[in-house]
């Protein structure tokens, strides 16, 4: 059962911030960038190709997340003034993009095999140890504290939480901030904002980037979690979960994250870990797609009859246009 | 008109939509501090000619001049930002933010307006915040909306959204203001308020306005010159007296019978 | 050389005319409903699989099974409509695409739950080939010639001599217009989604026929290719997605051909589908064909 909430506890945090990223992108600056992923990815992977090329773990954390923002501007400079349509369209398609290209650029990322590649087939690439020696510092220290040897999980939570709570915090101060504001205001009505003297792609470009920056952080922290990871961890469904998350906290509620995170990765370990009645019913090959049945007939319940999230105002929501 | 004294001056101002001429050689100069109505029948391009103006339609032929710098060929921001601030024939509001919030939209000296500047001025953007909070709530006060400040702005009627979308078009400070048909949706009593208001501010912040009206009573009361369009083109500008007695604008405006009809 | 471009060609025509069918539909709920429909790759799935059921675990005749397919992805798609997709008109186009990515996860994953994760295959003789002069047939390719000749002859008539069918080009074109000159939009919708699901349906069976076996995913697999598709010809055209799938489904063919400086590497075809994709967004999203509008 500790097995259990560890997993649930790591994989929230890490889609705590993922997800922060995408409440500044779509519930606050009100662009839905089903691309999401790809950033979380290119961080991962310019991180690691970083540190197996020769640079320490921490000068190549943030290349990392210098590279996802420089993607997300990329993509933002041409796709931002689309309709919101088009935009989820062209997003998603350019997250498979970047997926089938490190698939496919073997050299490079290792291909369909993982990081393990990185190096090429035959040699066991590691990106890791650092953070693996850092870690395990960490849980020394926490050891020393409580007293008794403490899972390795409970270092890695350690490290990511208040990370994730010390963003967490920063997203909702600029949220509420006049640049907050603005982005709402565009969200809103962008000629407008723009009538009122605003460059109104200049703040799109930003919100961009602050959420590309996140993902950023969250596929760093994905990268360390595991030790090789391959471009099949990022799915579009991985961005599909953050709208998830996102809309079950009523799109706009920064605070309503974490608690839409743990629920969601509860749900998701739960189909996985679990097994009493009805889950047992389910081989558990299965219980991946019961559980994807279940994302989808809850993002379907939420949009349609809650779009507030479960903590949100109806009032607001009904003065969607 | 000698150039120094027009804040805003256009020449040969043009606009097509595939082949249709929407506004034909346009020139317009607008003297400082002074109240122009635009006036003429439904599809004599007036607002086309607004958005060419403001921006909203980029290329547009012709020069504008504002204040004595070319904005033509600028985005619309820059064109606000330089003190041409417009409204929009059907507002143009922030529905899911409250009064207050529409309004501090439009404040221009917010240092936390900038990405991280609510981290890095902190000080500046709090005391920023209350400053304009406060005018915020004056001008409310002024347009009689202050009561509703905290609500949504997508909860007000038509009329109250103009009233709105001009509140913010004031905290922006401008130099002159487009309005749109200002008066389309307001209710008369108000509607009066609102005009001692623009001579009030013209006066006293010297705010040059130009606007599009089909209330032909209040074109004729608070004007100092009427400009008539009809199929793109100007064919009258004058003084509302001379105008009110120019048969072209008769047989161009009033003698179609649509005055006002519609918006 | 010459030969292996002419199997090609056909082969191309052969997937453009299933991208063709699924894009018809796509783009006619795109144009005409608003809606990005998201769920339309696995529409296709449940096609193939409903037919699988009948033409497999019944041993029904294919062509039996296949109308029983489409007949039932129609039927779900007008379903979809009423139950999920009418509650969300009015709301924004990006609230109305969540509700079709959902949609999407309910429908694929519930066919993994049903028929697992393994490839299914229609009850047909695979390894048969038909030469027809430098040409090459499977039984699959030659199926979905006929059903594509078929489909988009009675589509092509729908949208030019029925009033229903000028009623939905005239929504495509302009709902607000359409909506002053009355046209019945609920009528109208329920018709859109009952054609649409039955091409998608459609297309789903074709392509399990022409692939030889499939699972679960691979209706979605196909779906940004059809989406492709969709926006090559102008989103709303019912003929446009006609030629952008046929275009899409030559080029990506032909451009393996070795003549074509040695050809291009497969992997990389739908990486360019993609690329297309998003190019033809920013550029044209009224279609090659298209003319321009003013928005």
């Amino acid at each position: 059962m500790l097995e259990f909430w560890l997993f649930v506890l790591a994989t929230a945090g890490i889609y705590t911030i993922f997800s922060l990223g995408l409440l500044v992108q779509f519930g606050i600056a009100g662009l839905p960038n089903f691309g999401n992923g790809a950033f979380m990815a290119i961080s991962a992977y310019a991180m690691a190709i970083s540190v197996v090329n020769g640079l320490p773990m921490w000068a190549a954390a943030p290349v990392g997340i210098g590279a996802a923002v420089l993607f997300g501007l990329l993509l933002a400079i041409p796709t931002v003034r689309l309709r919101s349509d088009y935009l989820a369209v062209a997003t998603i398609a350019a997250g498979e993009i970047v997926r089938y290209l490190a698939l496919n650029l073997q050299e490079l990322t290792g291909g369909a095999a993982g990081t393990v590649n990185l190096l090429g087939p035959g040699i066991a690439a590691d990106y890791n140890s650092s953070w693996l020696r850092f870690q395990s510092g960490v849980r020394g220290l926490i050891s020393n504290l409580v007293g008794q040897r403490v899972p390795s999980d409970v270092a890695f939570i350690a490290i990511l939480w208040p990370v994730a709570l010390l963003l967490l915090a920063a997203v909702w101060y600029m949220v509420r901030s006049p640049w907050g504001r603005t982005l709402r205001a565009i969200r809103e009505d962008e000629t407008a904002v723009a009538a009122l003297g605003k460059d109104v792609f200049a703040y799109k470009l930003q919100a961009f980037s602050v959420g590309a920056a996140l993902a950023g952080v969250a596929g760093l922290f994905f990268a360390w979690q595991v030790s090789s990871f391959s471009p099949d961890d990022f799915r579009p469904t991985l961005t599909f979960y953050a709208f998830v998350i996102v809309i079950l906290g009523g799109k706009t509620n920064v605070w309503a994250v974490p608690v839409g995170a743990v629920l969601f990765a509860g749900i998701f370990a739960g189909t996985r870990f679990l097994d009493f009645w009805p889950l047992s019913v389910f081989a558990s090959g299965d219980r991946a797609y019961l559980r994807l049945v279940l994302v989808g007939l809850g993002l379907i319940v939420l949009v349609i009859w809650r779009p507030q999230g479960i903590f949100g105002n109806r009032r607001e929501d009904a003065l969607e246009t | 008109m000698k150039p120094k004294d027009a804040i805003l001056s256009a020449s040969h101002v043009g606009m097509r939509f595939k082949g249709l001429v929407a506004v034909d050689d346009v020139s317009l100069a607008v003297a400082r501090g002074s109240i122009t109505a635009l006036i003429g029948p439904n599809g004599a391009g007036k607002t086309t000619l607004f958005n060419c103006l403001s921006g909203f339609l980029p290329g547009a032929a012709g020069s504008v001049v504002f204040d004595g710098r070319r904005i033509d060929g600028l985005p619309p921001h820059r064109r606000s930002r330089a003190g041409l601030v417009r409204t929009f024939q059907i507002p143009r509001i922030f529905h899911r933010l409250t009064l207050i919030e529409n309004m501090l939209v439009a404040d221009r000296a917010q240092p936390g307006d900038a990405l991280f500047g609510c981290f890095m001025r902190r000080g500046a953007t709090l005391a920023r915040t209350r400053a304009a909070t406060e005018q915020a709530r004056d001008l409310l006060a002024l347009l009689s909306i202050e009561r509703l400040a905290d609500d949504y702005a997508g909860t007000l009627s038509g009329g109250q959204r103009k009233l709105l979308e001009l509140g913010r078009v004031l905290m922006t400070d401008p130099k002159m203001i487009l309005l749109d048909e200002p008066m389309a949706g307001v209710n008369p009593a108000l509607g009066g308020k609102l005009l001692e208001r623009v001579e009030h501010l013209r006066q006293e912040r010297g705010i040059t306005f130009l606007f599009v009206e089909h209330d032909m009573e209040m074109v004729m009361r608070v004007s100092d010159r009427v400009v008539v369009l009809d199929q793109g083109r100007v064919i009258a500008d004058g003084p509302p007296d001379t105008i009110r007695a120019d048969l072209r604008v008769i047989d161009a405006y009033l003698g179609r019978a649509d005055l006002g009809a519609s918006a | 050389m010459l030969d292996q471009l002419l199997q090609l060609v056909f082969n191309g025509l052969v997937t453009g005319s299933i991208f063709a069918i699924g894009a018809i539909g796509a783009s006619l709920v795109w144009g005409v409903l608003r809606i990005g429909n998201f769920a339309h790759g696995d529409y296709m799935a449940l096609g193939a699989f409903t037919t699988f059921t009948a033409n497999v675990l019944l041993g029904l005749p294919l062509v039996v099974s296949a109308l029983l397919g489409v007949a039932a992805t129609s039927l779900f798609a007008v379903l979809a409509h009423q139950l999920v997709l009418k509650p969300m008109r009015g709301r924004g186009l990006t609230s109305v695409f969540i509700v079709t990515v959902g949609l999407a996860f309910v429908i694929r994953n519930t066919l993994f739950l049903v028929f697992g994760s393994g490839a299914r295959r229609f009850d047909i003789d695979q390894a048969e080939v038909y030469v027809v002069g430098p040409i090459r047939m499977s039984p699959g390719q030659a199926i979905t010639i006929v059903c594509a000749l078929i489909a988009i002859g009675l589509v092509g008539w729908l949208l030019s001599s029925t009033n229903i069918g000028r009623s939905m080009r005239a929504v495509a074109e302009n709902s607000d217009l359409a909506a002053v000159t009355g046209v019945d939009t609920d009528g109208l919708a329920t018709i859109t989604w009952l054609i649409t699901g039955a091409l998608a349906g459609l297309a789903g069976i074709c392509l399990g026929l022409v692939q030889g076996t499939f699972d679960a995913s691979f209706g979605a697999y196909t779906l940004f290719l059809i989406f492709t598709a969709v926006v090559l010809g102008g989103i709303g055209s019912a003929y446009g997605a006609l030629g952008g799938g046929l275009a899409l489904g030559l080029v990506m063919e032909v451009s393996t051909w070795d003549g074509f400086a040695g050809g291009l590497d497969p992997r990389y075809k739908l990486i360019l589908a993609f690329i297309a994709l998003i190019l033809m967004l920013l550029v044209r999203p009224e279609g090659l064909f298209g003319k321009a509008r003013i928005v």
